[in-house]
């Protein structure tokens, strides 16, 4: 930020404009991040749609401690279980770092069904963010796979024998069953390859996917506009204008005040709605876009 | 909705978002409370409650309890839902059926419930719908707290025309955990063993039971069940006629 008594001739904000534009030139990225962060949102939000940004931040958590972890974790059936003990009793804050991780994994599974439970109870997924749902969907079970999956890397008899009933509960179900068991264990049998596997999909598989699902559902949230809370007082304004105004339509209606006609609301609630500045203004979701 | 209530929705946003105010920093600053909240809460549980290193992994131990993380509990104990004889096998509906077709619901839940109405309050099946499934998941999840290890009372386990090496056979059966691993008419866990609520069935005969519980492998070559070779000739013949009476004599 320039700042007024260093004057326009200081160097060093110079510098920093000749790389801005730099960039902007040639990636248009001003456009992009102002697109993003300048955006309007609703006047009144609620604290709890805060949730899926702390879902994200969690993500964040997850994939910084994971990569500690994995710096000293070996993903081999003679060495999985030796080098979670070292982590937790031998190194530095190893405790911690492993410690953040499974609590991590817990708290983001609950943030990530209050989200999904703000969404539901403020009928946000309504038009036109039902693809905005879908994603999301797909992340909450992207989320519950990484926990099933990281919790055999332990490779402790708890979470071995856990990850055993879940794979032969796998293999029940009909018809595709059978396969995907096999696909889980590496084969048709619960072994050395079996963690490896796990390990793969829990380190690259399902975080990829996650990171491509988390930028399209993010691109979607900023594109469409957060969704207003339904009880705001803006909404609740325009909810009383339309019911005073059905029973203005009522009251006209009804000369005699014996048959009674159906009746339908105004396309548009009069007053609120000023005339649109261009065609496209009032007709994108995103409001004009400016 | 219809396109008139599509286009009326559009122009209603249009103007709340010509109403409201930036993103940046309105929004985010919020969004960074709560999430460093977030993260402050999973660093103090990871400093109170510290992690511990288990057991080593052993395929022929009996003294462990396969439990699942937490959250997947409601999964489990839906399994338990559907015990005894259905019209469709229970296992199927409990790992298959229900659980995907819960999984779809949810993914295509905004093609379902399409209505213009946003207020929780004019929305009375989405309410009761959210209720109950909540209540349920809870209740679910309770219930797998609740309960914590294979082991079951042999008197849990509720077999009719037990005569007397049936009974020696239950109580064997429970004092040496193999419900840690199998299901009797919905009592133990779900797995890895195969539900033995029908074993008779399989028509394996005494001899093959007694070989299968001493050496396992021998009779299902590449078997995952521990063995048991320290049982008397009586104690394995107790067992075994036990488990070929399973859903036969003792049901
Ligand atoms: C560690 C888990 C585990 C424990 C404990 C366990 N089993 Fe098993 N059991 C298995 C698995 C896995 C199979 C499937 C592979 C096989 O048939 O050997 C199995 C199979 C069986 C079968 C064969 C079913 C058939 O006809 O194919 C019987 C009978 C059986 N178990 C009885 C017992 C009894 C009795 C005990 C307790 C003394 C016991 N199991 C303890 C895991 C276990
Ligand atoms: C890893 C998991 C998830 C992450 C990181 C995530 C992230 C986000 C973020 C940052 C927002 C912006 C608004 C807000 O915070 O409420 C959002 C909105 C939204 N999310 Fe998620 N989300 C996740 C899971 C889900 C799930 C499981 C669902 C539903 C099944 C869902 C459906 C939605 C919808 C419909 C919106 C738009 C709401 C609106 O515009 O008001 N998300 N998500």
């Amino acid at each position: 930020m320039a700042t007024k008594d260093i004057g326009p001739k200081n160097p060093v904000a110079k510098t920093n404009d000749m790389v801005v534009d730099y960039v902007d030139h040639r990636t248009g990225m001003k456009t992009g991040l102002n697109w993003f962060m300048n955006r309007n949102i609703p006047a009144e939000t609620s604290w709890f749609q805060t949730l899926g940004f702390t879902a994200m931040a969690l993500f964040g958590l997850q994939a910084i401690t994971g990569i500690i972890l994995a710096m000293y974790y070996k993903p081999d059936a003679a060495t999985a279980f030796e080098s979670i003990r070292v982590i937790t009793d031998d190194l530095t804050w190893g405790w911690l770092v492993r410690g953040m991780h499974k609590w991590g994994a817990s708290a983001m599974i609950v943030v990530v069904f209050l989200h999904m439970g703000r969404v539901f109870f403020f009928g946000a997924y309504k038009y036109p963010r039902e693809l905005t749902w879908v994603t999301g969907s797909l992340l909450l079970v992207m989320t519950m796979f990484m926990g099933l999956t990281g919790y055999l890397l332990i490779w402790d008899q708890k979470a071995y024998w856990a990850t055993v009933v879940a794979v032969n509960l796998t293999a029940s179900a009909p018809v595709l069953g059978p396969y995907l068991a096999d696909v889980l264990r590496a084969g048709p049998e619960f072994g050395p390859n079996t963690l490896s596997r796990f390990y793969a999909i829990h380190m690259l598989l399902i975080p990829g996917g996650m990171i491509t699902f988390i930028a399209i559902h993010l691109f979607l949230v900023s594109k469409l506009g957060i969704a207003e809370p339904p009880w705001s007082k803006r909404r609740t304004m325009v909810e009383r204008e339309k019911e005073e105004a059905k029973r203005q339509a009522a009251r006209d209606r009804l000369p005699t005040g014996r048959t009674r006609v159906p009746v339908r609301a105004p396309e548009h609630p009069p007053l609120r709605t000023p005339a649109p500045t261009s065609s496209s203004t009032a007709t994108t979701p995103e409001g004009g876009g400016s | 909705m219809n396109k008139a209530q599509q286009k009326e929705y559009l122009e209603d946003y249009a103007e709340a978002k010509r109403q409201g105010k930036p993103f940046f920093p309105y929004a985010i600053y919020k969004d960074h409370l709560v999430a460093l909240f977030a993260i402050g809460i999973v660093i103090a549980m990871a400093i109170v409650y510290r992690v511990e290193v288990g057991e080593p992994v052993n395929p022929a131990t009996t003294d462990f309890v396969p439990r699942p993380e937490w959250y997947f509990f409601f999964l489990f104990e839906l399994l338990k839902i559907f015990k005894g004889e259905n019209v469709l096998t229970p296992v199927i509906m409990g790992t298959f059926l229900v659980p995907n077709i819960l999984m779809v619901l949810l993914v295509v839940w905004p093609f379902i419930d399409r209505g213009p109405e946003r207020r929780i309050e004019k929305r009375p099946v989405a309410l009761a719908i959210a209720v109950v499934v909540i209540a349920l998941m809870a209740w679910l999840t309770e219930e797998g707290v609740k309960s914590p290890s294979g082991t079951v009372d042999p008197a849990a386990i509720e077999l009719e025309g037990l005569d007397e090496a049936g009974e020696a056979g239950l109580v064997l059966y429970a004092a040496n955990q193999c419900s840690a691993c199998h299901m009797i008419k919905g009592e133990g866990a779900p797995g890895p063993g195969p539900d033995l609520t029908n074993e008779s069935s399989k028509d394996r005969g005494l001899e093959w039971q007694i070989d299968h519980l001493k050496e396992p492998a021998s009779r299902t070559p590449g078997s995952s069940m521990p063995a048991f070779p320290n049982f008397t000739d009586q104690e394995y013949e107790d067992l075994g006629t036990f488990l070929e009476g399973l859903g036969d004599t003792y049901k």
